[in-house]
């Protein structure tokens, strides 16, 4: 009897230290944005033709820090509300386990980028006497791959689904690499597609779940 | 079956909701008002009431200060905090492996 209620109490303890450790902000309404962002994004390069390597890359980066920069203010504004400090430790563990992956990814595109392209990201297809480089499906893969690790990293810290939203990157994107997507035969319209389905649909798509099941108490 | 561990728990933490800020605590290093009240489910008064009996006793100080114009209460446990609520873990390990079936 006496067993039952000290090992109850050591449960009860356990959970509520994991509770305490875990980042509670509302994701929903930065996953909403970060889609919605992320498939106009994808529809408007791929509209406008953008298809060398450094445009890609200048783009998609532009794309992100708006996209950081409004996940930023949404946080903010939750932290404001809840009178909660912004960088509490919950936010510092998500930040430090999602810096690792997210950093690789940025150092991949800036190598690239500094390359202006003939190594790695591009391939050239003729048009009589001009050649015009063109980003390889790959870079996008690659950021695919290393935002999930982030993702699964910090899942660690976050609600589970978390961890599962970051194995999904990294399952779709590796299972792209397999089939063979790198090799697409538009591969700029590829690279586009691959950036709206992930970081467009799976956000938009996560958001929408989590619109539905979070709590809503911390929410903006 | 020796009641000694049993007796030696502390009051002061065995208390449900003492128990859970403390535990909450004892996994971070400081957490706002607010955070506990909403990951602990309870009333501010039930909060300040089990924050106030665990600052007099030493376990838990507490900061006041101003985060953009708002209040901020945030609370942290001190060192005798720490060993007090470590001792207790100890204490239901002790109890769990005496009445562990041999």
């Amino acid at each position: 009897m006496e067993t039952n209620w000290a090992a109850e109490h050591l449960q009860v303890i356990r959970t509520l230290m994991e509770r305490s450790a875990l980042y509670r902000r509302a994701l929903a309404p930065i996953m909403i944005f970060n889609g919605g962002v992320g498939l106009v994004a994808a529809v408007l390069g791929w509209a406008v033709g953008i298809k060398s390597p450094r445009a890609f890359i200048l783009y998609w980066a532009t794309v992100g820090v708006i996209a950081v920069a409004r996940s930023f203010l949404l946080v903010r504004r939750q932290a404001l509300k809840e009178s909660e400090p912004f960088w509490s430790p919950p936010t510092r563990r998500v930040t430090q386990a999602l810096l690792p992956p997210l950093v690789a990814g940025f150092m991949i595109g800036a190598a690239d980028f500094a390359r202006e392209g003939p190594v790695l990201a591009v391939s050239f297809f003729g048009h009589g006497p001009t050649v015009i480089p063109t980003v390889m499906p790959w870079l996008p893969l690659s950021w695919v791959v290393l935002y999930g690790c982030a993702f699964h990293a910090a899942g660690f810290f976050m609600p589970r689904g978390m961890k599962v939203f970051g194995w999904a990157f990294i399952l779709g994107g590796c299972a792209l690499l397999v089939a063979g997507a790198a090799d697409a035969r538009h591969p700029a319209g590829c690279a586009h597609a691959i950036m709206g389905f992930f970081f467009g649909g799976l956000h938009l798509a996560y958001g929408v779940y989590l619109y539905y099941t979070e709590p809503r108490g911390n929410a903006p | 079956m020796n009641p000694e561990p049993f007796l030696q728990l502390d009051r002061v933490i065995h208390e449900k909701g003492r128990l859970a800020i403390m535990s909450m605590l004892a996994a971070s290093p400081e957490l706002s008002f607010t955070e506990m009240r909403d990951a602990l489910n309870m009333t501010d008064g039930n909060l300040t009431t089990h924050i106030r009996t665990l600052q007099e006793v030493g376990y838990l100080s507490v900061t006041k200060s101003f985060h953009n114009n708002r209040p901020l209460t945030t609370c942290a446990l001190t060192a005798p905090g720490k060993k007090a609520f470590a001792n207790y873990i100890n204490l239901l390990e002790q109890i769990l492996r005496q009445n562990k079936p041999q």
